[in-house]
């Protein structure tokens, strides 16, 4: 399994489509910086094929102010959990 | 596991050097080992020596050493990425007669090969890029 992360909001790159492109069915996306936006409802459709496989990091959704507003269907981990992800994934990739 | 973090961002300009603490932080606190930071494109200005930050202010060049204390993290240095954006130690400063140097331990100049060699020698590679 790779985690894959993706710092980039949809809303301003599409980036986040060579990142769909390029998971394979098993693996997991953690959405960090401004990639967070990809969790808010309006936005997170996008991912919807990953369904049980989308994280978003706590601490950035925090620090701009969207911890009311994300889409409830997806995992919020802090640094914590971010760290576990890569523990259980063979590799991590990373896409900005 | 040991660890090794790839840092593309330049500090103050973007979020990637936060985050790479950040996730330094994290994953010493799970018992992991920080045992090697590379700094490649844009990332080698963390290494600035005479970066002075306000001081209440994040002073992200300090962090990277004090991770260095704390673990014997080797802060890498990509030499070519270094060079061109006037980020030197004393000894190439002096090679090519430039006087003062910008660069100094814990961090080093290294080759690209090193990062290579993080890839296969640690158990994890993770990268944060602008």
């Amino acid at each position: 399994m790779i985690l894959h992360t993706l710092n980039r909001s949809p809303a301003t790159s599409r980036v986040y489509q060579q990142t769909l492109d390029a998971m394979a069915s098993e693996d997991r996306l953690l959405l960090i910086e401004d990639g967070v936006q990809g969790a808010l409802p309006s936005l997170s459709p996008l991912f919807g094929e990953l369904s049980g496989r989308l994280y978003v990091l706590q601490e950035d959704v925090i620090s701009r102010g969207l911890e009311e507003r994300c889409d409830p269907s997806i995992h919020v981990v802090n640094v914590d959990g971010f760290v576990l992800l890569t523990e259980e994934a063979d590799k991590i990739v990373s896409w900005f | 596991m040991r660890y090794a973090l790839l840092v593309q961002g330049s500090p103050y300009s973007n979020q990637a050097s936060h985050s790479a603490l950040r996730f330094s932080h994290g994953l010493i606190a799970r018992g992991h080992q920080l045992a090697t930071v590379f700094f490649y494109h844009d990332g080698v200005y963390n290494a600035a020596r005479l970066a002075l930050p306000p001081q209440d202010e994040p002073h992200l060049v300090d962090e990277w050493r004090e991770l260095h204390v704390r673990q014997s993290t080797e802060l890498l240095v990509c030499i070519a990425s270094g060079l061109r954006r006037g980020i030197v130690d004393e000894q190439e400063a002096s090679r090519h007669g430039k006087t003062g140097h910008s660069l100094e331990a814990p961090f080093e100049l290294t080759g690209l090969g090193q990062l290579i060699d993080a890839g296969l020698t640690h158990d994890r590679l993770v990268t944060f890029a602008p």
